[in-house]
This record gives C-alpha cells, structure tokens and sequence, in this order.
C-alpha cells in the first residue's frame, strides 16, 4: 500500500513539476506548485518522519506559496508582460543540459553498489530510537544537543533575510532638511525618487497601487 | 511491492533536472525562483532517502538528515523571501521582471 501510494505521488510530483516550468500564467504554476509540495509531503510520511512532512505544508504549501501568490497578486502583470521570447534553441539547449545531467546522475545511481544493496524503504522497522528518529521529539532533541550550532546559525540567517527583505522592500524617499519623512504622503503617480523619466499611461495608472501597497 | 532507494533517488534526480531545466529555459524571475524551489525540494527527498535506507548505521544521530532537511527549509525560506523582494525592488525600478532586461546591478 505504501509502494503504490509513493509511486503514484512520484509520478504526479513529476507531472507538476513539468507543469511549473511550462506554463505561461505564473498563477498556475503556482496552484501546480501547491500540488507537487504536497505529493512530497505525503512521500517524507511513507519515508517515516511525519514532522518532515506536516513541516513541509506549513512552509511550502503554506508559507512560501502565498509568498509567491501575493508576489503575483502585486506585480498585477498584463499578458503583453508576461510574454517571454524564449528563442526555440535556448529551450532545445536547456532540455539537453537537463536530459544530460540526469543521464548522469541515473547513471551514478544505477552504478552505485551502496545504492544496490540499500534495504526497502517501505519495510516495518522495529520499535526502539530509530524508529521515532522523524518525529518530532527525536528531531527537537536533535536539533537542540547534537545540531544547536547549526540552529543557532540558521536563526542568524532568517535574521539576515528579515532585515534585507525589509530593506529591499522599504521606499526610499530623500530626507529633506527640516521635514522629517512621515511615511504618510502619497507618492505622485509615475515619478521615481531617484529621478527616473515618467512611466508611460498603463504603467503609471498602476504605479501608486503598487507603491502603496508595497509597504509592509 | 517494495520502494527501492534507487527509485527515490531517480524521482529525486528527475525533479531537480525539471528544476534545471526551468532555470534555464525561463526569463520571468518568478518562474526561476519557483524551479529553484523545485531543485531544493528534489534534493530533500533524496536525503531523507537515504537517511530512511541507513537508518540503523547511524546510531548516535538518528535524526541528522531531518535536521539536514529543516536546515535546507530554513534556506529556502530566506532565499524565497530575499528573492522576492529583490524582485519587488527591481520592477519598481524597471517595470520588468524579465531576466533577459535587467543588466544593470546599480539600482
């Protein structure tokens, strides 16, 4: 039972990974990203570590996807944007880098006499410590004896890309002498602070929307 | 009907190359950032394949490839988030998400 269901989330995860990386409209393949997130959830589950894979939802298919969603939602991109002039030889010359590289890396996995002799993943394994090693008691011990450096420096690097995606986010607006910036006054629709030419008519209806909304 | 390791390892290789492939054939950077996360998640199912596989030949620390996993979570957190702004800061500028126009680094 657990065979048939890693496979057949094998195959789908597959699928919409294909669809992610072909569609046109990024809403769908972000709806076919929600799909493949959860087909890996439910593989990290046959694979005992049941954390993993409520983990994996919570982030993934939660956290980052409307991450993305609301990413798309802002940009508000019309068809004439999304439209990519992909030359017909640069797609030709990606899928064989991408063809090549599994070739190789298939031709490492068959090869690989570790691999050969590894036992069945779906098979019952017999109660003790490493039966409980992914779940979420063994994995907070973990992460918090053997693994504490590396949490305390992860937590460093989620810090980082608060503080940098805060800062790439903000509007910068020049300090003028005497008047401090309150943060209140709407931006005139299609100029830039850094004195950048006006933004044609579709783009400037848009502007304000978007540098209002852009603040966190 | 078994799992084999070597089945996890081909789903995973597979992944990560439609990965490559989106990198590479795509020019809105939202599309890159997404096969990104493909790559990332491809490379977290082969480890917990195999920290599934030889479990019993790492006593001491059972649960080191979830934690290895979680690390790459916690990096693929923050790159989504910085990427993503920097992709908002650059259509701000340029009025583009095309990889293929933005060939300037001063902002």
């Amino acid at each position: 039972m657990d065979a048939i269901v890693f496979h057949i989330c094998g195959l789908i995860s597959v699928i919409a990974a294909g669809i992610v990386v072909t569609r046109k409209n990024p809403v769908y393949s972000t709806v076919s990203l929600v799909t493949f997130f959860i087909c890996i959830a439910l593989e990290f589950l046959i694979l005992r570590s049941p954390f993993l894979a409520v983990v994996q939802v919570l982030v993934y298919a939660g956290a980052i996807m409307v991450l993305f969603l609301f990413v798309i939602m802002l940009l508000n991109l019309t068809p004439l944007e999304l439209k990519e002039d992909v030359s017909r030889r640069r797609k030709v010359v990606a899928g064989a880098i991408s063809v090549a590289l599994f070739a190789l890396l298939a031709t490492a996995i068959a090869r690989s006499p570790t691999v050969r002799g590894a036992p069945d993943l779906a098979a019952p394994l017999a109660p003790g410590p490493l039966a409980v090693a992914g779940e979420t008691e063994a994995i907070g011990v973990a992460l918090f004896t053997t693994h504490a450096l590396a949490f305390e420096y992860s937590s460093i690097l989620i810090l980082v890309a608060i503080v940098g995606a805060i800062y790439l986010t903000k509007k910068r607006r020049p300090l003028r002498a005497g008047l401090r910036p309150t943060g209140l006054e709407a931006q005139a629709p299609g100029t830039t602070e850094s004195g950048a030419a006006p933004a044609p008519s579709p783009e400037a209806r848009r502007a304000p929307a978007l540098e209002v909304r852009a603040s966190p | 009907m078994t799992i084999s390791l070597a089945f996890c390892l081909y789903l995973s290789a597979a992944l990560f190359c439609v990965g490559v492939y989106g990198v590479l054939s795509r020019q809105n950077l939202i599309l890159v950032l997404m096969s990104l996360e493909l790559m990332l998640n491809a490379v977290n199912l082969s480890l917990i394949g195999f920290g599934r596989a030889f479990l019993p030949s790492a006593p001491a620390d059972p649960s080191g490839p979830q934690v290895f996993v979680i690390m790459v979570l916690a990096v693929a957190a923050a790159e989504a988030s910085v990427g993503l702004s920097i992709l908002l800061a650059v259509f701000r500028k340029w009025r583009t998400t095309h990889s293929g126009e933005i060939d300037l680094l001063k902002g």
